[in-house]
């Protein structure tokens, strides 16, 4: 019952936030010069031509109207159609999303199963020399830019080592993007590697802070050993804020994925995203835009519900 | 009965003194202040000393290994890569720091405003900021890309404006946390004005979270600027900043030409490192909350 | 009558010193103490005193930068410089320990009845089912209803109370020979402190078990010990028998301790009413907070005044609304209906300027010291704020000599003007917290807890302070406490409070003598008085 009434009152919050990217992303392809009608016809075209494009598009409608109607085709899961490449967005969308979901669900998973771990055991040997050399490699994998990590990635294993191919697997769907497991091995290093960094500080942290709780020293008083505190006790305590973080940093994996598609020719969302932004393909960028702010926030709603589950107080409103 | 009362101080050391102290005991974070300074100089006092063309071109000298003349040897239209480096970099650290420094002022307003206020205000202002957050900076600026070419002041309205919503999440918190303390009650109670609140108590006692918010906020920006010449949004030819001599030399690292890439990439990463690890450092010092 | 007892534990010459910042402290200097089976040895003293670090290190749970050294045996094992293997056989078998703070010192993610079977199986060899059987019967045995439902529970899901049974019941799990007690009833409120000294006193008499009750209330000790050491400073100053120590303290250290201690008395006159205009007064003020099934009555329904010289005592459980009604009376919380009228004003109609002129005549001192004063400013600077709010006028150098003036007033030396509100102690700051209450000559002053953060002595110099300024300048002061005793030897008239209505309210000394609600005479029951034998004949149900 109370978990029905919260699942309506972060769905609601969720949808308002929707409407407000709607709103934005909208707001910042129309008002921007440089309209998309050029763009799509070249310079040499006519006014007339222009003209007629745009009413083609309803581009020549005041700004709110195309807004109200763009809002009612998307209900009906109409994004438009692409103008360089003739296909439905929704389309297109539909076969690319799985493959970058892959991708960063993977990059995730391997993240969190290396950062987790570590951010422990760093906080079990604090300033000690083994902590002192995985912070700083964790403060250089967070500052080096993804590019410049497949770069050397591709440079070591592949020109050098030739372990692994610089190209991610081509197939268009998950099942055959699974069958070359070898070529995903560098796009999801690469999008991991921040991830491993980033969590392994907050895990780090959040096992620091709960080594110093009372709850420690009542298990240490009633003689349980390090290990066993640690491992039925600080690790599910730790873990909860640890999972209330990944909801925010959904946006970033995305993000990575943008630049990893890009880097290894993984033909997902992110790539056609890019191309997207090259032939200044409007219906195809607002509709990319659109689709992963909603998988962003259904990723931020799936990790406040995870917490729920996790951890009993939340779910009585007590934390 | 004396005695008793006049017990122990439970501290005795003016607070920013204990701060400083424990930043300087932070050997990663005194590293870093070290690496930030020596970057400045680098940048900004370096070519006095090793002063280099930058903007013509000089076809006879291209793709030449380090060595000789040219320390780190020069890129395809001639420029000499030390040369370079110092000159990107200028661009880099003030776009950086400048981007971050704007994205905390309006992530410090918008934060502070929302979390005083309450109630559906606060609630209105904190949906656009997860709308914010729900669009992944990147493929805004690739939007933006694909729309236009800013300069330099343009790119740092652009980068400001992606990277607000951290840091007034942040400023939201201490100022609910701190309007709830039992000074802003009792100045409340006895009749004192929301201005005097906010700028007598609030504001004051959120400079530590914010200047530490501004820290991190400098690293990712200085990150982003890499990003953005990656991504086609860099400022133009000859000018250049460490993400364009980075993306401009991807292709040539596949022949070889390593020092076109891996010099303006360890900089990146140097600068960056060293602003996180400054950011740490002042969070341990100030004990207040901050990413991880 | 010792000699022949087994001692269960010994300690000898233990030092103990933190590392700190500054260079290493002292805690503790040379103390020796001993528990014999089935006795009860309380430590008491003020803050500071290293009560609580002999505790811990008795159990060899001192935190990482302290150094001891010295002889401390567990049932004739050495713990002092003993290694980690050797400590968690000997803890929650041997020696168990129950701590002050129920709210923090259970896991929040794991089920009660789980972890009292972790520690028993860690000294037993039991299978899971076995071993939660057991906990169950043990949660039966520390008193808690339906044990095999609430060993499911997760401790957010426990009162404050049951929690603290919770954990006493993982400390007895295995029978230990020595259970050290650090404050176990600090956090807990009256009514719930005496169930829980009763579970612990049948316990222990039970199975003959030792018992070290670290604590710095002497209703505890005359309460539940049979011995009694009193530290100062890291040392003893004097051991003895409950009756000798409590009655006859020797030290002068004891004597003062115990004469700051606030008593319930047993007789006494009731003052003259007063008859004056009310400075506050809430009528039929109801308060809710949240909303939707999930909304909780703060208050409901609750009257009262507060009249021109006089002292109203707003006293209460945890829950009850005492504070929640002291907020309404200062205009933080609004309340949903019924009126708040300020010097005759009603709160609600004015606003602007004339809201915080109104507002302007109250005074406010609130329960924590530390987050009282904005860290940032001088003890000045926070005195004179008030006066910069609403004195517009006065230049800088007759703020000056007012703060003086009023720091006098509250017995604070001059030189502590420019010092931040870090440097002080505990009763400095609430000082400097009355000083700023002051300073505008309020015709009320509002107290939450003024005192309840601070140690005995501290507190009676606070309270004095507070009762001899009011007599020379006549304010109304509404002061809430949980301090029954403190209520009773400062309050004028007596409002008592329990779940968000008055549950009586009158003159002081006849509503605590003859209280006519029966939760009141429960309350007045709980109070244990720091007098062995009255204590003794209070709790057999003799009426005194």
């Amino acid at each position: 019952m109370e978990t029905l009434a919260y699942l309506a009152r972060r769905t609601a919050q969720a949808l308002v936030v929707i409407l407000i990217v709607t709103v934005v992303v909208f707001c910042l392809l129309h008002a921007l010069p440089g309209g998309p009608a050029r763009g799509i016809l070249g310079p040499q075209a006519t006014a007339q031509q222009i003209a007629a494009f745009d009413h083609d598009q309803g581009l020549d409608r005041p700004l709110p109207v195309q807004y109200v109607y763009y809002l009612r085709t998307l209900l009906h899961g109409d994004l438009g159609t692409s103008y360089t490449l003739n296909e439905a967005v929704s389309q297109l969308v539909g076969q690319r999303l799985p493959k970058t979901l892959v991708l960063t669900v993977l990059s995730a998973v391997v993240g969190l199963l290396l950062a987790v771990p570590l951010g422990m055991w760093q906080a079990v040997r604090r300033n000690k020399p083994a902590d002192y050399v995985i912070t700083t490699l964790s403060f250089v994998a967070y500052s080096t830019p993804v590019y410049f990590l497949g770069l050397i990635l591709v440079l070591v294993f592949t020109q050098e080592l030739n372990w692994f191919p610089s190209q991610a697997p081509q197939g268009d769907t998950p099942a055959q993007v699974f069958a070359d497991p070898v070529a995903l091995v560098l796009p999801v290093v690469t999008g991991a590697a921040s991830m491993v960094a980033v969590f392994s500080r907050y895990m780090r942290a959040a096992t620091l802070e709960n080594l110093s709780e009372d709850y420690v020293r009542t298990a240490r008083a009633g003689g349980s050993r390090q290990g066993a505190i640690l491992f039925r006790h600080v690790f599910r305590n730790s873990l909860t804020p640890v999972i209330a973080m990944l909801g925010y940093y959904v946006p970033v994996l995305f993000g990575g994925a943008l630049v990893v598609e890009q880097l290894f020719n993984y033909p997902g969302m992110g790539l056609l995203f890019w191309s997207a932004a090259q032939s200044s393909d409007y219906p195809v960028l607002l509709g990319c835009v659109l689709v992963i702010s909603v998988a962003t926030v259904v990723g931020t709603l799936l990790a406040d519900v995870v917490q729920r589950i996790v951890d009993p107080r939340v779910k009585a409103g007590r934390a | 009965m004396t005695a008793v009362l006049q017990t122990a101080p439970v501290e005795a050391v003016p607070n920013y003194r204990v701060s400083l102290r424990k930043f300087t005991r932070n050997k990663l974070a005194v590293a870093g202040l070290a690496v930030v300074l020596l970057f400045l100089l680098f940048c900004f006092v370096g070519p006095l000393l090793h002063s280099t063309d930058q903007t013509h071109t000089d076809l006879g000298q291209v793709n030449l290994a380090p060595g000789g003349a040219h320390w780190l040897g020069t890129d395809a239209v001639g420029h000499d890569e030390l040369g370079r480096l110092m000159y990107g970099g200028k661009v880099s650290l003030l776009v950086g720091l400048a981007a971050g420094i704007l994205a905390t002022v309006i992530g410090t307003l918008w934060g502070a405003a929302a979390g005083y206020a309450g109630g559906w205000v606060d609630a209105v202002m904190m949906r656009v900021v997860d709308a914010g957050i729900a669009i992944p900076a990147l493929f805004i600026l690739l939007v933006v890309s694909a729309i236009t070419t800013p300069d330099t002041a343009g790119l740092i309205l652009v980068l400001g404006l992606v990277s607000w919503l951290v840091p007034s999440r942040l400023v939201r918190a201490e100022t609910l946390t701190l309007k709830s303390r039992d000074y802003v009650l009792t100045l409340r109670a006895t009749g004192g004005t929301h201005t005097r609140a906010i700028t007598r108590h609030i504001l004051p006692n959120s400079v530590s979270t914010i200047v530490v918010a501004a820290t991190f906020q400098v690293a990712d920006a200085i990150l982003l600027v890499a990003y953005v010449s990656y991504l086609g949004l860099g400022v133009q030819p000859p000018k250049t900043d460490w993400g364009g001599m980075l993306s401009a030399g991807l292709t040539a690292a596949y022949s070889g030409r390593w020092w076109l890439i891996v010099p303006p990439g360890l900089a990146i990463i140097l600068v960056v490192c060293a602003f996180n690890a400054i950011g740490d450092g002042l969070r341990d010092a100030f004990d207040v909350r901050g990413r991880g | 009558m010792s000699g022949e007892r087994e001692r269960v534990l010994e300690v000898e010459d233990l030092q103990v010193r933190f590392a700190t910042d500054t260079g290493e402290v002292p805690a503790v200097c040379d103390i020796s103490l001993h528990v014999h089976t089935s006795e009860t040895l309380a430590l008491v003293g003020e803050s500071g005193s290293g009560k609580s670090t002999v505790a811990l290190a008795a159990m060899g749970l001192l935190p990482g930068n302290a150094r001891a050294s010295g002889r401390v045996t567990v049932d004739g094992t050495q713990v002092v410089g003993a290694g980690e293997a050797e400590l968690a056989r000997l803890r929650g078998r041997t020696a168990s320990m129950v701590f002050q703070e129920p709210a923090t010192a259970l896991d929040p993610l794991t089920r009660v009845g789980a972890q009292i079977a972790e520690v028993i199986r860690n000294h037993r060899p039991l299978g899971r089912a076995e071993a939660a059987r057991e906990a169950i019967e043990l949660l039966r045995r520390v008193g808690i209803p339906e044990p095999e439902q609430r060993a499911r529970a997760f401790p957010f899901q426990l009162s404050g109370g049951q929690r603290q049974r919770v954990v006493i019941a993982m400390a007895i799990a295995n029978s230990p020979g020595l259970l050290i007690a650090d404050e176990p009833t600090t956090a807990l409120d009256v009514t719930v402190q005496a169930e829980i000294l009763d579970l612990l006193r049948g316990l222990a008499a039970d199975s003959g078990t030792g018992v070290l009750l670290v604590t710095h209330n002497m209703g505890v000790v005359a309460d539940f010990a049979d011995r009694v050491a009193v530290m100062l400073n890291g040392e003893i100053v004097e051991t003895g028998p409950v009756e000798e120590v409590l009655l006859r303290p020797r030290h002068e250290y004891t004597r003062k301790l115990l004469a700051a201690v606030p008593r319930l008395v047993f007789q006494g006159e009731d003052p003259a009413p007063r008859q004056d205009a009310p400075v506050v007064e809430l009528r039929d003020v109801r308060v809710r907070f949240g909303r939707g099934p999930r909304a909780v009555r703060a208050l409901d329904g609750v009257s009262l005044d507060v009249r021109p010289g006089e002292t109203v005592g707003l006293v209460g459980e945890s829950g009850s609304g005492k504070s929640t009604a002291a907020r309404v009376a200062l205009g933080l919380i609004p309340p949903d209906s019924g009126t708040v009228s300020l010097f005759g004003t009603d709160l609600a109609r004015s606003r602007g300027r004339r809201r915080r002129a109104l507002l302007s005549g109250v005074g406010v001192v609130l329960q924590d010291p530390v987050a009282s004063l904005d860290a940032r400013m001088s003890v000045a600077e926070c005195v004179a704020e008030p006066l910069r709010m609403h004195r517009r006028g006065m230049s800088a150098a007759e703020r000056r000599a007012r703060v003086a003036e009023v720091l006098e007033l509250v017995r604070l030396p001059k030189e502590l003007m420019a010092r931040g509100p870090r440097e002080l102690s505990g009763g400095q700051r609430q000082r400097v917290s009355l000083a700023r209450a002051l300073v505008l000559e309020p015709r009320l002053l509002v107290a939450d807890e003024p005192t309840s953060a601070l140690d005995v002595s501290v507190q009676r110099t606070v309270l004095e302070v507070i009762a001899e300024l009011q007599r020379e300048l006549g304010f109304g002061c509404l002061f809430v406490s949980h301090d029954l005793a403190v209520v009773q030897q400062f309050a004028h008239r007596v409002v008592v409070m329990r779940a968000g209505c008055v549950e009586e309210q009158g003159p002081t000394m006849s509503t605590l003598l003859r209280p006519r609600s029966e939760y009141t005479r429960r309350l007045i029951a709980a109070v244990p008085v720091p007098d062995p034998v009255v204590q003794r004949r209070r709790r057999a149900g003799v009426t005194v």
